[in-house]
């Protein structure tokens, strides 16, 4: 061990505390980044100790990957350098909760299931959730922009946050937003930072939009023969007057994994308001599900806990968007190459993929496939989970439009020349 | 600063010797916004008609190190369409075309100058709307809306601009055509989409935007409450929200503004209160029901005077009159006034309320009131006589201590208006110069040559301050804000 990592590692001490730095004593091999290991992980416990690593990193030119539940690591490229795995999980307070504002304010190391006690007691709620959400991070969320089924009623992380703490990659703590439901004070930086992977900052504390728990909720699934008449059927309920908060549909493989002998699919639909419209609307969804030849059970509220197990599923994970009347042909073409798990969104046109075997070229496949496949229409194809070699050699991001990724390119200069956070892991190996 | 010749000509190749306005009483119609407080009047005015167009005059005017200030329907509140420092006005007015409705994935692209309730219209036949509702709705264009990321009375259930916007096409300060997000959500990479919207004009030039359309809700239901306090009307707000319910509007009039609309517009509003409440409920008509009931015994348990449920359209639509026309009747009440677009957490409305009296009180001015209440934007109007130059100055003490008592109850500087030239030297109210620096290297990245909307968005830009002073300090009448 070198002169200089001996002192980075005092230095980092000092910052964290010694009982919140692992180095090479104590690091182990579950501490690796997609088989990198990183000299040091540090756990700060305030947002200026995360300051100080982050300003110790930039003057000794250290790669930092921030993380928070450890959850989506498998996000993006493998990093192109780590040298300190920055955990979060110890920013976890929550400074500013006003219910009677519909606003809270965490620290990045919040999870959204400790949150969700708290919201619950005043029938309040934070509705993003993706799968596994109770045991990851708020700031995690936001960085990788995790989104799940209540996402159709409610928006996501774009539409929630409302301001955010970061620190920059010179270790300068910076807010941007405001803590209101409504303020156009100055550029939108908190969106600037939902799905950037902590590469224009390292989110420290976010102010949130929270929203009124519904009275009731109840749950339906429809079964249908063909994923067109799912389709059909998501399509019809769209263009009437109900709403409902959550609608998702399943393959059946999904349901197979789920304990359902079937060769259907099934659309998944929730339905979150006072009791007589919760009744009013499910009298509506039975009417129009048989309509489009669909057999309807009431399941109950912890058919989502199964949902989003099945939903993370498999040894690599896409995410795959197009538009909403392209759903249901992606999803034919992603069964057309592998016995895949699929779910998703036909109203957002977004769809989840789980492949059963995580080998590179089944992968590469579908991947080139489905990208072709959404080419038209502007979607894309997210390889979100998966091993490194498959990351290694197929761009987990894809095509991003020339001009834009210059912009991008030109922000990340701009914020980061050094590549002190997270580098090579985003779009264009950013 | 006046353009060469050959920049002028350069411009009429480019779009036109009809789309070009260099005299000078065409380019006085284009001095001022809606606030008229600041005036400068470009040195040309461009109205281009495609993508390409806009590109080349950008690529002109960085070349020449000319200023550019993008101009919609220039009803905006902030003197955000008027050219501090001369330059060429690009104005959108001929790029007013649907480019594609897309029902079945129920969006739209249109280009900027599009006004806003025409692309409702467009859609309304088929069941669906454009949910931002700035209350110039029937005159603003998309484009504007979009650079000031405008809100409106419905955004408290629906969201503002930036909610609905899907992509957007953009020729940045650099003069390079771009394709930012689009009609497929998740676009992977930085979301600058979220970050043009509500630029005002300092990253780029927007060419089409692509939003989302909504269904129309299947109900919807408007009740007014009288109340003889308007802190006890406020209290009232707090706890609709902390029931569960979050109407789709909720809007606050105080006692000058209910005296002037009943004076100047119609005797809609009960003659002995102190403020009216309007909710507007949407969504399943069971879900109406039951929310209208729970708001209506709310409003009776904090002791409203009076409540009244609009049976019927015609009813509901007069009910609402009133509010669309506040801002008009109070040109009855005071010759002038300083119009605030501050925010507060909507909790601390009584707070800011009761602190708004004593400011009031302190510096002898009256304030009249009416304001988006469900989300705590206030519009208070401080009155003064413009021939009374000592009037004018108690009213900007007040105006000031008003907007620093809202920052320091944790609110913003502005909601929904925007920051424009008015209010960029109030940025460091509410943020610190990191916060500020963040945002002009940002801004550096789209416009490296610091040439689109100068003096705009953030404070400090030499053309922005002191040297504009306010010159005619009143709406035009019938603007509603």
């Amino acid at each position: 061990m070198s002169v200089s990592a001996r002192s980075v590692g005092g230095a980092l001490a000092d910052i964290v505390g010694r009982d919140r730095l692992h180095d090479h004593s104590t690091l182990t091999a579950a501490m690796a980044i997609d088989g990198r290991r990183p000299a040091w992980v540090a756990r700060p416990r305030s947002i200026d100790a995360l300051a100080g690593v982050i300003a110790l990193a930039a003057e000794e030119r250290l790669a930092v990957t921030p993380r928070g539940s450890g959850s989506s690591l498998e996000l993006g490229f493998p990093p192109a350098r780590v040298d300190v795995v920055l955990d979060l999980s110890g920013l976890d307070e929550i400074p500013e909760y006003n219910p009677d504002d519909l606003t809270v304010t965490v620290h990045a190391g919040v999870t959204a299931g400790s949150l969700a006690s708290r919201l619950a007691a005043r029938r309040q709620l934070l509705p993003l959730d993706p799968p596994g959400w109770r045991s990851r991070t708020l700031g995690g969320l936001a960085a990788t922009g995790a989104s799940g089924p209540r996402r159709l009623r409610h928006g996501t992380m774009r539409d929630l946050l409302l301001g955010v703490r970061f620190v920059q990659a010179d270790g300068v703590v910076t807010w941007g937003g405001a803590k209101v439901v409504k303020s156009v004070s100055g550029y939108d930086v908190p969106k600037l930072h939902v799905g950037a992977l902590g590469t224009l900052g390292v989110l420290a504390e976010l102010t949130l939009r929270l929203h009124p728990a519904p009275e009731t909720e109840g749950t339906w699934l429809a079964a249908f023969g063909t994923a067109e008449a799912a389709g059909g059927f998501v399509a019809a309920l769209l263009d009437s007057s109900i709403e409902p908060s959550r609608i998702e549909i399943l393959n059946a493989h999904v349901l197979r994994l789920a304990g359902e002998e079937t060769e259907r699919v099934a659309v998944a639909v929730s339905i979150g308001s006072a009791e007589a419209a919760v009744r009013a609307q499910s009298e509506a969804v039975e009417r129009l599900a048989r309509a489009a030849g669909g057999a309807v059970t009431s399941v109950g509220a912890d058919f989502w806990e199964v949902y989003a197990q099945t939903a993370r599923a498999g040894a690599v994970g896409l995410r795959v968007a197009t538009l909403p009347t392209a759903v249901i042909g992606a999803m034919r073409e992603v069964e057309r190459h592998a016995p895949a798990l699929v779910t998703g969104s036909v109203a957002l046109g977004t769809l989840t993929v789980g492949l059963p075997a995580a080998d590179v070229e089944t992968t590469r496949a579908l991947v080139e496939g489905l990208r072709a496949f959404v080419a038209d229409a502007g979607g894309s194809v997210v390889v979100e989970r998966g091993p490194a070699e498959v990351r290694e050699v197929i761009d987990p991001w894809g095509p991003v439009e020339p001009g834009a990724l210059a912009l991008m390119r030109s922000l990340r200069d701009e914020f980061d020349r050094g590549r002190v956070l997270n580098p090579g892991r985003f779009v264009g190996r950013l | 600063m006046a353009l060469s010749r050959g920049i002028v000509d350069e411009l009429y190749a480019i779009v036109g010797k009809d789309g070009v306005i260099v005299s000078d009483e065409g380019r006085l119609v284009y001095e001022c916004d809606m606030h008229t407080f600041y005036k400068g009047a470009p040195d040309a005015v461009v109205l281009p008609t495609t993508a390409a167009q806009v590109q080349a005059v950008v690529r002109l005017c960085r070349r020449e190190r000319v200023p550019i200030v993008p101009r919609g329907s220039g009803t905006g509140l902030i003197g955000g369409a008027m050219a501090p420092a001369g330059g060429v006005m690009v104005a959108t007015t001929r790029m007013d075309q649907v480019v594609e409705l897309d029902l079945p994935n129920r969006t739209a692209t249109v280009q900027p100058g599009l006004i806003n309730l025409w692309l409702t219209r467009a859609v309304a036949a088929s069941g669906y709307f454009f949910a931002p509702d700035p209350s110039s709705q029937m005159v603003s264009s998309i484009g504007g809306n979009v650079a000031t990321n405008a809100g409106g009375p419905h955004c408290l259930k629906y969201g503002i601009t930036t909610n609905h916007v899907l992509g957007l096409e953009l020729v940045t300060g650099a003069g390079e055509l771009v394709h930012l997000g689009g009609k497929v959500v998740d676009r992977p990479g930085y979301d600058l989409t979220g970050v043009a919207v509500g630029s005002e004009g300092t990253l780029g030039l927007v060419t089409a935007v692509t939003v989302r359309l909504l269904h129309v809700p299947e109900a919807v239901k408007t009740l007014l409450a009288a109340f003889a306090s308007l802190v006890r009307a406020s209290e009232t707000v707090s706890e609709i929200i902390a029931a569960g319910i979050v109407p789709a509007a909720m809007e606050m009039l105080d006692r000058v503004i209910i005296g002037a609309i009943n004076a100047g517009v119609a005797p809609v509003y009960p003659r002995d209160a102190d403020a009216v409440l309007l909710i507007e409920l949407d969504g399943p008509r069971a879900e109406v029901e039951a929310q209208a009931e729970r708001c209506a015994a709310i409003c009776r348990a904090r002791g409203a005077l009076q409540v009244q449920v609009a049976r019927d359209d015609a009813e509901r639509a007069l009910l609402w009159k009133g509010r669309k026309e506040a801002a008009g009747a109070v040109g009855r009440v005071t010759a002038s006034y300083l119009l605030q677009d501050a925010v507060v957490p909507r909790s601390r409305l009584p707070e800011i309320m009761r602190e708004m009296e004593a400011i009031a009180a302190r510096h002898h001015v009256m304030i009249a009131n009416v304001f988006h209440a469900g989300d705590g934007n206030l519009h208070p109007m401080i009155c003064y006589d413009d021939r009374r130059p000592e009037e004018l100055a108690r009213a900007t003490r007040a105006n000031d201590e008003l907007l620093e008592a809202c920052i320091a109850l944790g609110g913003t500087v502005t909601g929904e208006h925007g920051v424009g030239i008015d209010k960029a030297k109030k940025l460091p109210l509410q943020y610190a110069d990191a916060d500020l620096n963040f945002m002009y290297r940002m801004r550096r990245v789209f416009d490296p040559d610091a040439i689109m909307n100068p003096g705009k968005l953030l404070p400090s830009h030499p053309a922005c301050g002191e040297g504009f002073r306010p010159t005619r300090p009143a709406l035009p009448a019938g603007t509603w804000i």
